[in-house]
């Protein structure tokens, strides 16, 4: 049997306190590279462990900051500090998401961040895009769409069955055959860790969520938008990532082979050449290499 | 990793299932009864803490079970193939882009979910069992 030899990882982790809407939040982040900002977003119910295998991509960290948050409710980001939170039903919307995340970016100081999400991320991407095109230099929503109803189910908080293992293996699906079993196994973890902000998140993703009619709002030459999403994906399928794209004026977008909903966690090594060409394009758009 | 054999499917199923070792880690509390419903013939599935304890091809009229599985035969297909087309790799995804229906009771499918979605993989080494 082989031994793995000891090894400290060059990502740190760090706590900031923002103000959101008058509600205080201590906000857990983990990053590591250096030069232009990549902010990173989880999916609903999970946290930031999604990102492991970027945050330690060096080919991507010599040139970009890449910084990937934990949600109030989830990993380590704590839910408000001062508000009785447990005397409110959790419904996550878009108008809070969008504050939350500029609030974030404010306090770190960054500097015309590029802005990635999957899932539930890809459409807050998607709404920055819409709000704050002058606050991101470019946004790419990974598994996005503009609206993706029928994921606010019951079943994720039935107090008859096992929450943990609902959350975690009903999303099992998104995730590609073809994509390696501890990945895969790792997301299923992370899963059924977060049941209890999953169905709120998904308030969001599913019902608060609809840019239906606001796509052709979105200038996509000012804010660069570089879609991705995997075949994989029955939830926001390649058809809707297409139909989102072609109605933002300047938008571009790639559809990922053998991979699901949960690319960067799911099966990074198939996820990287389909972002790094991402980062190509917005450098290209922007005129910054 | 299961591997084929020269045996039918049907037994094929409950070897593998009642030889995995992921079920048979997890599966103390898997029991439950269910109904396949793959256009052709309909298989039913009792399942007592983790292992198959009734594997039926056509069951009888009136059989009772606690939840069913239908789709096209065409869906299963794609399903039971080793490596499963998008759409058809699961019972979430069938169900949500393809003619995959979940009938019945689903809180015994959900309470049940982890196992169970385990178990319906092995038919990507059994292919369609009949």
């Amino acid at each position: 049997m082989s031994t793995t030899p000891s090894r400290i990882s060059p990502v740190t982790g760090h706590y900031v306190t923002i103000d959101v809407e008058g509600i205080e939040y201590k906000v857990f982040y983990l990053e590591h590279g250096e030069g232009q900002p990549l902010v990173c977003q989880h999916t609903a119910g999970a946290h930031n462990h999604q990102w492991r295998d970027l945050l330690e991509d060096e080919e991507i960290t010599s040139n970009y900051r890449v910084i990937a948050y934990d949600l109030a409710r989830h990993g380590k980001s704590d839910p408000p500090r001062n508000t009785e939170w447990w005397k409110e039903e959790y419904k996550l919307t878009a108008n809070h998401y969008v504050a939350f995340i500029t609030a974030f970016c404010d306090a770190l100081g960054l500097d015309d961040p590029i802005f990635m999400g999957s899932s539930f991320g890809g459409n807050v991407a998607l709404q920055l895009a819409l709000h704050h095109p002058d606050r991101f230099k470019a946004v790419i929503p990974v598994e996005g769409a503009d609206h993706s109803p029928g994921f606010y189910l019951d079943w994720w908080q039935h107090p008859h069955a096992n929450a943990a293992q609902v959350c975690a293996s009903g999303v099992w699906d998104l995730m590609a055959p073809q994509s390696p079993d501890k990945d895969r196994w790792a997301t299923w973890f992370y899963y059924s860790q977060g049941s209890e902000s999953f169905k709120g998140d998904l308030h969001f993703y599913s019902v608060d969520h609809d840019l239906r009619d606001r796509l052709g709002d979105i200038d996509g030459e000012q804010c660069p938008v570089i879609m991705l999403t995997g075949d994989y994906d029955y939830l926001t399928t390649p058809e809707d990532g297409e139909r989102t794209a072609k109605q933002i004026r300047g938008a571009e977008f790639v559809e990922m082979k053998d991979i699901g909903h949960f690319p960067m966690s799911e099966n990074y090594p198939r996820f990287a050449p389909y972002l790094k060409h991402a980062l190509r394009r917005i450098a290209e758009l922007t005129g910054d290499r | 990793m299961a591997t084929a054999t020269t045996q039918g499917p049907l037994e094929q199923f409950r070897q593998l299932n009642d030889g995995d070792a992921e079920l048979q880690a997890h599966g103390a509390y898997f029991s439950c009864s269910y109904l396949l419903d793959m256009e052709d013939h309909t298989f039913l599935v009792r399942v007592h803490r983790g292992r198959i304890e009734e594997l039926t091809i056509d069951p009888e009229p009136l059989t009772a079970y606690d939840f069913a599985i239908r789709a096209s035969a065409e869906t299963w297909r794609g399903f039971c193939r080793p490596t499963p087309p998008p759409m058809c790799h699961g019972i979430w995804a069938a169900t949500f882009r393809r003619d995959m229906r979940l009938e019945g009771n689903l809180l015994v499918l959900m309470q049940n979910l982890r196992c169970l979605t385990r178990q319906l993989e092995l038919l990507r080494v059994t292919g369609p069992l009949g």
